[in-house]
C-alpha cells in the first residue's frame, strides 16, 4: 500500500516537474538512523554541500528538503557523535533515501559510557519510558511509573505499596537493576514494593522476556532498569529542585538533584541528591481510608573519577519509608474478613491525619557501590562493580502486645535484616569485526536474619554464575545469543518446633544449578519495518519463602506453609516484536508473546480453613504446575495533526495452568488506553508545552479458578486522567510547571491487582501540580 | 562558581559520609536465636467452671496450639461437658506456654479491661453467660463471668476477645478480634 502511494507521488511529481520544468520543485525525504540500533537520529543535518540548501531531521530522524532541482547530488549528513558521511544521490522528483551513519567509536565511549548498557540490548524488547512519563510520575511510586508500558501493570496494596507486574508475572520473577547493580530486598512478598527513589531514575528501562543472561538467573518475566544520568564531567554545578504537591493525601514532595565538577579537576564530578516525602491519608470518592500516611527521605550522592581510558564511581544511596497500612484491611481471622467483604464502606474510616499509627510498616534500604572501567583497547572495557545492599523491614501488627513492657519497647512485630553482597567483573567490546558483545562473571552473597515472628526463617545465600553474549551483525539482520551458567547454594537456619516449649534448629541446604539462554534475531529490511524474535530460557530457584514461610500472614489474613520440596521454575519464552514505522504520523508496535513456565510455583488454598486461637484462617500451600501465559502488548501513536497525537495501548494476557487445565490466579484483566496528546508551538516566553487527556480502561477478570480467592473478581471500571506541562523563563531561570489530574471524574473502582479491593475503593480524584527548576552554573575555566 | 563554595561543598560531602557510615545487620550470625523472644503469642485459652453449689466440683476446658499460629496445629481441644440446671462460676485463663515458665496473658487483658471484651454466643444449647466483672467504665470486660445450664442437650460457643481500644461501648461489635475460639459444649 504504501509502496503503491510512494509511487503514486513519484509520478504526481514527475508530472509536476515536467509542466514547470524550469522551476526546482524535486523533493528529498528520509531518515537519518542509527547503524546500529535502528533508531533514528534525532536532528541530524542534511546538507547539498556548494548549494545551500539543508534540512535538519526532527527528533526521529525524518527530513525532508524540498525545492529541490533534479539532478546529481553529493549529499552530506552529520550528526554529533557520528563520522560525518557524504553520499551520492540522484535527486528527481520525490526521491525517497535512507541514512545510516555509525557512531565513531571514541567519541561513544566519551559521551554514552553510561547509556551503552541499553544500546546493547537491542534484539530484545526494551521499552524506555519518556521523560515525559516519568515527570508525570513524579510525587507517586516508582510501581506506577512503569505502568506506562504495554504489558506492564502494577500490583497494589493500596496506595503506597506499588509492585510492578510484567505480563503477569511478579515480585521474584522480575529483577530491578538500580543504577546496575540488583536490587535485593524481600521482594517476595506481595506487599513489599520496591525500596528505590523514583527521582534517581533519569532512564527508566522495561525489557520484557526472559533476559537473564546478563544480569543473573532469575529474569523470568523481565528486567527493569533504573539509571540515573552520568555525572557532569565539565567544570561547573548544575542541577534541578522538583517539588510536587497533591490534593489527595495532601502530599508534598521536594527533591533536589545537584551535579559538579571542579574547575581545575574536572575529572573529578560529584552529585548530591535527596528528596523528601509525606502524605496524609488519602481519599476513596466517597470516604477517608484510615491510616494511610507515609514519610518518605531518600538521598544519594555519587563521586566519580573519568579519564579517557579509566574511571571509577563510587555510589551511596539511602530508602527510607514509613507508611501506614489502611487500618479496616488488618483483620483478625475469615469471619472479620467476611464482615469486611460484606460491608459496603470500610469498617474503620477516618478524618484526615498525617499521623501514622499501627498497623504500619518501614523499610530502608542502602545501596554502597563502587565501579571502576578500563578501556583494553580502541573498541573493549573491562568493567568491575562491587556493591553492598541493606534491607531492613519492620512490620508492625495493628495491635501493641498486650504486656506493657513489651509495648512500650515498641518492636516491631515482624522484622528482616538482609545484608547482600555482589562482584561483576564485565569484559565488553563493541564492533570488533562486526562483533559486539560481552563477557562476564558475577557473585552474590547474602544473609537474612529475623526477630519477632518467624514468617520466614534466617538464610545464608551464596551464588556465581558465568556468562557470554555476543551480537553480530550482518546484511540485514543482526543476531544475538546468550548463555550463562549459574551455581546457588541457600543455607537455611531454622528453628522448629518439638514439644513442650522446645525447639530444634534445623539447618538444611539446597542447591541449586543451571543454564539460562538466549537468542534473538532482528530484521531491518528498511526503517518502515523492524521485527525482533527473542527466544529465551531461564529458570529461578524456589524463593526462602516458597520453601520455608511459616505461619500467619498478617494483614493477608493466611497462613502460609512453604514446601521445601519445590524445584526450580524454567520458563521458555518467544516474543516477537514488530515495529512499523510506515511515515513519520506513524508508528505501530505489537509484541505477541508466550511464555511456558514449567514447574511455575503459586499458592494453593486448601480446601479447608485452619483454627488457631484467634478463630479459622485460609491456609495456603506453595504448590508447582505448568503455566502458559501468552498475550500481546499493542503501541500505536498516529499524529492526526502535526502537534496532535493520538497514542493507543492495549495488553492482553491469558494464563493458564496446563496440568490442572485451569486459569492462573492474580492474572492482570486486559487493559486498554487512549491518549490525546496536543503540542504547542513553542514562543519565546514558553516553550514546550503540551495537554493531554488519556482514558484508561481495565475489564473485568473473569478468567480467575474456582475457589481461588475471597471474594470475586471487581467490575471492569474507566479512568480519565489529565495532564500538562509547559515551560517558560522568569527573566534567565527556567521554570516548568506540571499539572494533573487522576481520576478526573471521581469515580469509585476497585481494581482486581489491588489487595485492598477486598475492603475498599481506590483512590477519588487527585490533583498534582509539579514544579521543575532547573539550574546551571558553568564556571570559566580561570 | 567559586571556590571556596566548592571546596565548601566536598567536604560537606566527605563528613556526611562519616556520619552516616553504613547501617548494619547488628546480628548478622545467620544462626537465629530459640524464638523466646519478644513477640507476644496467646498459645492457650484455658475455661474454669466452679459449681456454685459445690466448690469442689472444677471444670476445665482448653484450646491450645502450642507453638502459635502456624507451624503445627492445635493440640488441646477440648469439649465443655456441664451438668445441667447448674450456675457455674467461669474465669479465664490466657497463657503464652512457648516460653518457660509460661506467660499470664490473661493478666494484660485485665489490665487494659478498657479495651477489651469478651464476647459469648451460644447457639443450640441452653447454656446462658452473663459476665460479671466490670472495668473502670463500668463496661464488662468477660474474664470472670457465671453460666447458667438449663436442659441437657449438645451445641457450640464461641468465646472470643475483642479488641476495642478507644470504641469499646459494651457491645461486640466494635474493634477487631484477638481470640475466637468456638466450643463444642454438652450439658448433660
Amino acid at each position: 500500500m504504501n509502496k503503491i502511494i510512494t509511487i503514486l507521488l513519484g509520478l504526481l511529481s514527475q508530472f509536476v516537474c515536467l509542466a514547470q520544468s524550469d522551476t526546482c520543485t524535486s523533493v528529498l525525504k528520509g531518515r537519518v538512523i542509527d547503524e546500529h540500533d535502528s533508531t533514528g537520529l534525532d536532528f541530524a543535518n542534511i546538507f547539498l554541500p556548494g548549494h545551500a540548501i539543508g534540512a535538519l531531521a526532527d527528533s526521529l530522524g525524518f527530513f525532508e528538503i524540498r525545492n529541490i532541482c533534479s539532478g546529481n547530488y553529493l549529499v552530506r549528513i552529520s550528526h554529533l557523535g557520528c563520522t560525518t558521511i557524504e553520499v551520492p544521490v540522484k535527486i528527481e522528483g520525490l526521491t525517497q533515501r535512507n541514512f545510516y551513519l555509525e557512531h565513531h567509536s571514541e567519541l561513544l565511549k566519551e559521551i554514552e559510557i553510561m547509556a551503552e548498557q541499553l544500546k546493547d540490548q537491542t534484539t530484545q524488547n526494551s521499552n524506555i519510558i519518556s521523560l515525559e512519563k516519568i515527570d508525570q510520575s513524579k510525587g507517586m511510586a516508582l510501581g506506577d511509573v512503569l505502568k506506562n508500558v504495554p504489558g506492564v501493570s502494577s500490583l497494589n496494596t493500596g496506595n503506597s505499596i506499588s509492585k510492578p507486574v510484567i505480563h503477569g508475572m511478579h515480585s521474584n520473577r522480575i529483577l530491578l537493576l538500580n543504577n546496575g547493580t540488583r536490587h535485593e530486598g524481600q521482594q517476595w512478598g506481595v506487599e513489599h514494593a520496591p525500596e528505590i527513589d523514583p527521582f534517581i531514575a533519569n532512564n527508566i528501562t522495561v525489557i520484557k522476556g526472559a533476559n537473564s543472561v546478563k544480569y543473573g538467573s532469575d529474569a523470568i518475566a523481565g528486567v527493569v532498569l533504573i539509571d540515573a544520568k552520568p555525572l557532569r564531567y565539565s567544570p561547573g554545578i548544575e542541577g534541578e529542585m522538583d517539588l510536587v504537591g497533591m490534593s489527595n493525601g495532601r502530599s508534598g514532595t521536594a527533591s533536589v538533584n545537584v551535579d559538579g565538577s571542579f574547575n581545575k579537576l574536572s575529572a573529578l564530578a560529584w552529585r548530591i541528591q535527596g528528596t523528601l516525602k509525606k502524605s496524609g491519608n488519602i481519599s476513596a470518592p466517597e470516604y477517608i481510608l484510615k491510616n494511610t500516611g507515609l514519610k518518605e527521605y531518600n538521598f544519594s550522592y555519587t563521586l566519580g573519577w573519568k579519564r579517557k581510558n579509566y574511571g571509577a564511581e563510587i555510589y551511596y544511596s539511602q530508602f527510607n519509608s514509613t507508611f501506614g497500612i489502611f487500618s479496616a484491611s488488618h483483620f483478625g481471622n475469615l469471619t472479620d474478613l467476611k464482615k469486611a467483604f460484606d460491608s459496603p464502606v470500610p469498617l474503620e474510616t477516618a478524618d484526615f491525619t498525617y499521623n501514622i499509627e499501627r498497623p504500619y510498616q518501614h523499610t530502608e534500604h542502602e545501596l554502597f557501590k563502587i565501579n571502576s572501567f578500563i578501556n583494553t583497547g580502541a573498541k573493549s572495557k573491562l568493567s568491575l562493580t562491587y556493591a553492598r545492599q541493606y534491607n531492613l523491614r519492620y512490620e508492625y501488627d495493628k495491635h501493641a502486645p498486650l504486656k506493657d513492657s513489651l509495648e512500650n519497647l515498641n518492636k516491631p512485630e515482624l522484622q528482616y535484616e538482609l545484608t547482600t553482597h555482589t562482584a561483576d567483573i564485565v569484559w565488553e567490546y563493541n564492533h570488533v569485526k562486526k562483533h559486539t558483545g560481552q563477557l562476564g562473571v558475577s557473585g552474590i552473597s547474602q544473609s537474612n536474619t529475623y526477630a519477632g515472628r518467624a514468617l520466614i526463617p534466617n538464610f545464608q545465600n551464596y551464588g556465581g554464575g558465568i556468562f557470554i553474549i555476543d551480537r553480530v551483525k550482518l546484511n540485514k539482520v543482526e543476531i544475538e545469543g546468550g548463555l550463562r551458567y549459574d551455581n546457588k547454594l541457600i543455607q537455611i537456619y531454622k528453628y522448629q518446633y518439638v514439644a513442650n516449649s522446645t525447639y530444634e534448629l534445623i539447618k538444611p541446604e539446597h542447591k541449586f544449578e543451571n543454564f539460562t539462554g538466549n537468542l534473538g534475531f532482528i530484521f531491518k529490511r528498511d526503517t518502515l519495518l523492524n521485527i525482533s524474535l527473542n527466544i529465551g530460557t531461564a529458570w529461578r530457584e524456589p524463593s526462602v519463602s516458597e520453601l520455608y514461610s511459616d505461619g500467619l500472614h498478617h494483614g493477608a489474613a493466611a497462613l502460609e506453609f512453604g514446601n521445601s520440596e519445590l524445584e526450580s521454575e524454567r520458563t521458555r519464552n518467544i516474543l516477537f516484536t514488530v515495529k512499523y514505522h510506515p511515515h513519520a504520523r506513524l508508528k505501530i508496535e505489537a509484541t505477541p508473546y508466550v511464555h511456558f513456565i514449567q514447574n511455575f510455583i503459586y499458592r494453593q488454598p486448601a480446601s479447608a480453613p485452619m483454627l488457631t486461637i484467634h478463630g479459622a484462617f485460609p491456609a495456603f500451600y506453595f504448590k508447582q504446575t505448568n503455566a502458559e501465559l501468552k498475550g500481546v502488548d499493542l503501541y500505536l501513536n498516529y499524529k492526526l495533526l502535526n502537534k496532535l497525537e493520538v497514542i493507543g495501548t492495549a495488553s492482553l494476557l491469558r494464563a493458564r495452568d496446563k496440568t490442572h487445565n485451569e486459569w492462573l490466579v492474580t492474572m492482570p484483566s486486559d487493559k486498554y488506553g487512549v491518549e490525546f496528546h496536543r503540542q504547542f508551538n513553542s514562543s519565546k516566553k514558553m516553550n514546550s508545552a503540551y495537554v493531554s487527556a488519556s482514558l484508561l480502561y481495565v475489564t473485568k477478570q473473569k478468567r480467575v479458578p474456582d475457589n481461588s480467592d475471597f471474594v470475586a473478581a471487581p467490575d471492569e471500571y474507566y479512568t480519565v486522567n489529565l495532564h500538562s506541562s509547559y515551560t517558560f523563563y522568569i527573566k534567565t531561570q527556567k521554570l516548568e510547571v506540571g499539572l494533573s489530574v487522576f481520576n478526573l471524574l471521581n469515580r469509585s473502582y476497585r481494581d482486581y491487582l489491588d489487595k485492598f479491593r477486598y475492603f475498599t475503593d481506590s483512590m477519588g480524584r487527585n490533583i498534582a501540580l509539579r514544579i521543575k527548576i532547573p539550574f546551571d552554573f558553568r564556571s570559566n575555566p580561570s | 562558581m567559586k571556590k571556596t563554595t566548592q571546596k565548601t561543598v566536598l567536604i560537606l560531602v566527605t563528613l556526611f559520609t562519616f556520619f552516616i557510615g553504613c547501617k548494619k545487620d547488628e546480628d548478622p550470625v545467620p544462626q537465629p536465636q530459640p524464638p523466646s523472644n519478644e513477640e507476644e503469642v496467646i498459645t492457650t485459652m484455658r475455661l474454669t467452671f466452679v459449681d456454685s453449689s459445690d466448690h469442689s466440683n472444677v471444670i476445665t476446658a482448653s484450646f491450645r496450639d502450642p507453638d502459635g499460629d502456624g507451624g503445627l496445629a492445635y493440640d488441646l481441644f477440648d469439649t465443655i461437658r456441664l451438668e445441667q440446671n447448674k450456675t457455674w462460676e467461669t474465669s479465664i485463663l490466657l497463657l503464652n506456654e512457648t516460653v518457660v515458665p509460661a506467660d499470664t496473658i490473661s493478666n494484660e487483658v485485665l489490665d487494659e479491661g478498657d479495651d477489651h471484651l469478651f464476647c459469648y454466643t451460644p447457639s443450640g444449647t441452653s447454656a446462658a453467660v452473663i459476665i460479671t466483672d466490670m472495668d473502670s467504665n463500668g463496661l464488662p470486660i468477660g474474664l470472670q463471668s457465671k453460666w447458667y445450664t438449663g436442659a441437657a442437650g449438645n451445641g457450640t460457643i464461641q468465646v472470643e476477645l475483642r479488641h476495642q481500644p478507644g470504641v469499646k461501648d459494651g457491645t461486640c461489635i466494635p474493634g477487631d478480634t484477638d481470640i475466637s475460639v468456638v466450643f463444642e459444649i454438652e450439658i448433660q
